[in-house]
């Protein structure tokens, strides 16, 4: 049976090797697609954990503020604990790299003294152990010693005994590179942009005196992690969290949840129609092999082994789709990691990606993906194809009639499929976390099978009279199985392609119209290691109070974000206490557009100690006028009633405003964290933007004009979805090849018949445009089913999918240039994969005539 | 002349350090001008000093107790180099050692605590204040180590929860403090240019309560109080030394040191006699002879220690016999590395060793292997 496999498989080779090609392509880029992105989802998780494992491995449990920063004095509690071994604070800020853009430095304050388990002293006393104690002690004492990645210092040139200069909000502090230290001996993952202060310089220098961010705690052996974890929460009060290294893993997961859903979502897509090009191929390779079968079958071979030996030729070719996917799908992370690790700085404030590691994780589900897609592929056709009479098969019968006679069939089972899911989804599903995907995913499912029904009915009455688009279309008609292939797989590509497409066009809208609203001030002041919105990236006081009083200055807003948690720990979210301008306009509920809530009320409140909150975080929260929103404080939770809700972009995991006089009752003396200024009317914005940016040309600022930040708003929001792009060429790429394969398939099956129409007259040119011409039938029908689909898909993207994970309100606009731009992009796209098989096609010779031809 | 290497270890490469930056520590001097209460409390202008008090505990229905509360100040920044910017600033480490030795169950238990002085994690009183050296308790102990003067009269008190040991004491002098060397200048060297500000509490009445076997248990007993201030370290040729106080049953005190130099046994060695009425004689290098007789080797660290020694003071027409209360006395620290051997024991008349005529307390340093700092 072996011998006979390889013998098989040999010939399905040698008879169909574009077939086996096109098929293997297919296979590889659904592969690829899947690779890319968990590889990149894989390397935005890595670069967080790889950061906890590099700071913290050595840390059973972490307390972390439920406001940005909490009172050093909570170690002596912490220490007091009977469970705790050792413990340790932490200071950590981003700082800025002066003269390098874009480089901040993920700054680690820690007691040197403290058993941390750095490895610091391995680096120090490489040489003699006794060095190690002398360099520690030196790196305390010594002004601005830092230790960088030996990674980091290649990239910048930098050697120890070096002497940069960082900055904190407005602050500078010189520093010297006083030891490289690879973190990457404590997890591979480790940022290379981690770099090991003594405690006191960057509390002293970079952040505020008095204040933590992170205790990280060592547990006597045998201790109860959750015990002590309840215990240690009590004792050290409202202020804080205690979590172990997982839960704080399982935090960062779900915060990008639903940025990594969707990315997958999307990957999944290109799989299927992946699969579909595998049936495409498999069912050709089958037609083309019928009479083999037929033998097969008469000599004695079961039904079953028939089927196994259909199923393994498939399974190399899995194989095969899998070798080629995995590299490429990582060569794809690669290429969108920046764009990506965009995102997760500017969106979520993460860590971004350092490096990509392809996980054996990773591999298996690309391989598995690979082959269970090709299986399924294979599994209808194979199973179809074994169960025939053996004497039907060695008969030149059509099998694509069987698709004729069930065409009714399929649209009734895809209307009921459709009827049901929309009736689930409308009852139940719609209130569950996942029930947009699955209902997006049936009615993906259902579009294909309605394809036949909508050939017959548009191309089924088509009259040919002569070489023409009638018989073009005619065509499509009669070999509706293979038509539908090539139709279902390019119709739920351009369903995915038109469904983003106004998903996203529909939100860049929404938000040029609410930057229009809300992005009023003329220059906008914040400082370079704000990128990561870090709570001590802060602007000093006499900074502001030169900016109040510069000239030409009118008014300045003030901004404190804060990130806090809600008293019921179960949200995150941007706390920003806002010193309005005083000048008339710039009142807050009238800055911000409001979804609920009138503008005087909501002044009103808002001057009273209430909040106005943003509608993710009132989607999520589930809060409306009037409820109260409970946060944690430093020293307990902190109430507030909402007064309205105002629309909001800022970030998906919930935003709130108060006045600065109320965030300063909760958290008095905290900092603003930047600046907006309101110009003199007359005042030339230009000239004023640049004087400043000379006047402060030694402070770490940066100056935006209004302009500037809409640009770079929007520059942020087209990065978020640029992954997307690649997605979705992906896709279009293999609904291409299945029209190659389609037409491939049919220039070889129909060789007698394109012989008849050359004896007939037909000349060669004429073949060509039939085929060209059942190509772009092919690509028109795809299209248009694919538009209905898509707008069905954006419309559920809009209305559920982006209010249930993300609680934007999306106001849907009519992309109808992009979508024209789409189109033709198909078409020539799908015009041009016929070209090959159409070429082959017109060179049918009528010799080949047989007399079952005619 | 009392520490552990490890602080010695801190104060040398904090010497490094400093006279890279340029700093300037008060280097201890003849002729210092001692003022009470004020130099109980800590000297920021010095690189290194302790408090340093160890002594004997009798307990009802149990043999007598030896106990160690030492409490390191080793200077990172003098005063003029410190930013003030935070209370995390590399001022000065509190480095602290409790131990308590139990022949009964043959139990020595040892704890430490290390931590650079802020004002929640540990530090020294200034002049007038009642407290001199704190520090939070080790992990998982809640609470302070302290070491308080007020009223003429010292208090300890210790906890380790983990280790389970705990003790509260109030030590009362009985005599005036001793200087040491010449006016409480002690050298180190035979040239006398390095040298340490010293003097001690030799006979302190002590009452309190230890806790052993997880029991509070009340007691009386006896203490020395060592208080030694100084900015210089170990030559570089030397690698440990011995010390040892004595209380005599008689009212004579014995306190003597010898540094050993890598190559010979004695590098430098100086005592003092004090007689039954407080006053103290200098005894010189070449006055007495401590003579090892019986040696343990440390399960823990592989060192070697001597445990009973012969010590004779020619001029004052004594020989004694030294003899360990339990041989394993040993201070291995896990926080720093380092270990030594600070031990009750025994005086007893070198011809009739059955016979306890006084009490003391021996400390080893720079035995073994890892326990001298490399210089």
């Amino acid at each position: 049976m072996i011998r006979l496999w390889w013998r098989s498989l040999a010939r399905s080779l040698r008879s169909g090797r574009t077939l086996f090609l096109l098929a293997v392509l297919g296979v590889a880029l659904g592969v690829a697609s899947v690779v890319a992105i968990q590889t990149l989802n894989q390397g935005a998780l890595g670069a967080f954990d790889g950061s906890v494992r590099a700071v913290s491995g050595r840390a059973d449990l972490t307390v972390l503020g439920l406001t940005p920063a909490f009172p050093e004095t909570l170690l002596v509690p912490t220490l007091a604990d009977p469970a705790v071994e050792a413990a340790w604070g932490l200071c950590r800020v981003d700082a800025a790299v002066d003269g390098v853009e874009g480089l901040l430095l993920d700054m680690v304050g820690v007691d040197l003294l403290a058993p941390v388990g750095l490895p610091l002293e391995a680096t120090l006393g490489a040489a003699d152990p006794g060095d190690a104690q002398a360099g520690i002690l030196a790196a305390m004492v010594t002004p601005g010693w830092v230790a960088v990645t030996p990674e980091l210092a290649a990239n910048q040139g930098w050697a120890v005994g070096d002497a940069i200069e960082v900055s904190s909000g407005s602050r500078t502090a010189p520093l010297v590179i006083g030891a490289l230290v690879d973190f990457r001996t404590l997890d591979p993952m480790a940022p290379p942009n981690l770099a090991v202060m003594d405690i006191a310089q960057v509390q002293g220098l970079l952040a505020r005196p008095g204040l933590l961010h992170q205790i990280d705690i060592r547990l006597r052996p045998g201790t109860d992690t959750e015990a002590a974890a309840a215990r240690l929460g009590v004792a050290l009060g409202p202020g804080v969290t205690v979590v172990t290294p997982e839960q704080r893993q399982q935090d960062t997961r779900s915060l990008l949840a639903a940025f990594r859903l969707n990315l997958t979502a999307l990957s999944l897509i290109s799989v299927f129609v992946g699969v579909f090009l595998v049936l495409s191929s498999v069912q050709a390779s089958l037609t083309i092999r019928r009479r083999e079968f037929g033998i097969l079958r008469c000599i004695g071979a079961t039904p079953l082994q028939v089927r196994a030996l259909i199923l393994a030729e498939v399974g190399v070719l899995g194989l095969a789709g899998i070798m080629v996917g995995i590299p490429l799908g990582y060569a794809m992370a690669l290429a969108n990691l920046q764009t990506v690790s965009g995102t997760l700085t500017n969106i979520y404030v993460l860590d971004g990606i350092s490096n990509l590691t392809l996980t054996p994780g990773v591999v298996l589900l690309g391989a598995a993906v690979g082959l269970c897609g090709a299986l399924a592929g294979a599994l209808w056709p194979a199973v179809e194809i074994s169960r025939r009479d053996p004497l039907v098969l060695l008969a030149p019968v059509n099998l694509h009639e069987q698709v004729s006679r069930i065409a009714f069939r399929l649209s009734a089972v895809a209307a009921l499929a459709a009827i049901a899911a929309t009736a689930w989804f409308a009852w139940a599903g719609s209130r569950t976390n996942y029930g947009g995907f699955i209902y997006g995913g049936i009615m993906m499912l259902a579009l294909p099978l309605v394809v036949p029904l909508v050939i017959s009915l548009t191309a089924g009455s088509a009259r040919p009279r002569g070489i023409g688009p009638a018989l073009c279309l005619r065509n499509l008609a009669v070999r509706r199985q293979a038509s539908t292939l090539a139709v279902s797989a390019l119709a739920v590509t351009v369903s995915m392609l038109v469904g983003v497409t106004l998903l996203v066009a529909g939100f860049r809208s929404t938000l040029i119209s609410w930057l229009d609203v809300t992005v009023r001030a003329d220059i906008y002041v914040s400082s370079k290691s704000w990128a990561r919105a870090g709570p001590e990236a802060t602007l000093d006081s006499d900074l502001l109070a030169g900016l109040r009083s510069w000239p030409g200055v009118a008014a300045v807003e003030e901004q404190r974000r804060m990130h806090l948690y809600t008293a019921d720990r179960r949200f995150r979210i941007w706390l920003n206490g806002i010193k309005v301008a005083d000048i008339p306009g710039a009142e807050l509920a009238t800055r911000l557009p409001l979804k609920k809530g009138a503008p005087e009320a909501v002044a009103a409140g808002l001057e009273h100690g209430e909040i106005l909150i943003g509608e993710p975080l009132a989607q999520k929260a589930r809060l409306d006028i009037g409820d109260t929103l409970v946060l944690s404080g430093p020293s307990g939770p902190l109430r507030y009633r909402v007064a309205g809700i105002a629309y909001d972009y800022t970030s998906e995991g919930g935003t709130a405003f108060v006045t600065m006089p109320t965030l300063q009752k909760s958290f008095p003396g905290e900092p603003t964290s930047n600046a907006a200024l309101f110009l003199e009317p007359g005042a030339d914005q230009d000239d004023l933007l640049r004087d400043l940016r000379a006047a402060y040309s030694d402070r770490p600022l940066v100056l935006r004009s209004n302009a500037d930040l809409r640009r770079e708003v929007l520059a942020i929001f087209d990065q978020t979805f640029a992954v997307t792009g690649t997605l979705r060429t992906l896709a279009l790429i293999i609904a291409c090849l299945g029209v190659a394969l389609n037409l491939l398939v049919q220039a070889r099956e129909r060789a007698g018949e394109l012989g008849l129409l050359r004896s007939l007259g037909a000349t060669r040119r004429q073949i060509f445009g039939l085929f060209v011409g059942e190509g772009l039938g092919v690509g028109i029908l795809g299209l248009g089913l694919g538009l209905v689909g898509g707008i069905g898909l954006a419309a559920l993207l809009i209305v559920f999918v982006n209010r249930q994970w993300f609680g934007w309100t999306i106001r849907p606009a009519w992309a109808g240039q992009d979508l024209a731009q789409q189109a033709v992009i198909i078409l020539l796209a799908v015009v041009l994969a016929a070209v090959v098989p159409a070429w082959k096609a017109g060179q049918a010779d009528p010799l080949t005539l047989t007399r079952d031809d005619l | 002349m009392k520490s552990a290497l490890r602080m010695i270890l801190l104060a040398m490469a904090a010497c490094f350090v400093l006279g890279a930056a340029g700093g300037v520590w008060r280097d201890a001097a003849p002729g210092y001008r001692w003022s009470f209460p004020a130099d109980l409390a800590a000297h920021p202008d010095y690189k290194t000093e302790w408090w340093y008090v160890t002594g004997h505990l009798d307990r009802p229905g149990g043999e007598t107790l030896g106990f160690q509360v030492t409490f390191f100040r080793v200077g990172l920044l003098p005063p003029g180099k410190q930013t003030g910017r935070t209370a995390w600033d590399p001022r000065d480490l509190v480095m602290a050692h409790a131990a308590l030795t139990d022949p009964d169950s043959g139990r020595h238990v040892f704890s430490e605590v290390i931590r650079r002085t802020t004002p929640f994690l540990g530090g020294f009183g200034s002049p007038g204040d009642s407290m001199l050296a704190w520090c939070a308790a080790p992990a998982g102990t809640p609470g302070k180590w302290t070491l308080v003067h007020a009223d003429g009269v010292f208090r300890v008190r210790v906890r380790d929860n983990a280790q389970d040991l705990a003790f509260t004491l109030t030590c009362r002098p009985t005599r005036k403090p001793v200087f040491h060397g010449d006016g409480g200048f002690s050298p180190k060297t035979a040239t006398g240019d390095v040298g340490s500000l010293y003097f001690s509490q030799t006979r302190m009445e002590v009452q309190g309560s230890v806790r052993i076997a997880g029991r509070g248990t009340p007691v009386t007993g006896s203490a020395w109080l060592d208080r030694e201030i100084f900015s210089n370290t170990l030559g570089s040729d030397q690698k440990g030394w011995d010390w040892a106080a004595l209380n005599l049953d008689s009212g004579e005190d014995l306190m003597l040191y010898r540094l050993r130099g890598k190559e010979r046994h004695d590098d430098f060695a100086l005592g003092t006699f004090v007689d039954s009425l407080g006053a103290a004689a200098p005894l010189p290098g070449n006055a007495w002879r401590l003579e090892p007789l019986r040696w343990w080797a440390s399960p823990h660290t592989g060192a070697r220690y001597p445990v009973a020694w012969k010590l004779t003071v020619p001029g004052r027409n004594l020989t004694f016999r030294l003899e360990a209360v339990l041989p394993d006395q040993e201070n291995v620290s896990a926080l720093t590395g380092i270990h030594y051997w600070e031990g009750a024991v025994t005086v007893a008349p070198w011809e009739n060793p059955d016979r306890i005529i006084g009490r003391g307390f021996v400390e080893l340093t720079g035995y073994g292997e890892g326990s001298r700092p490399p210089v």
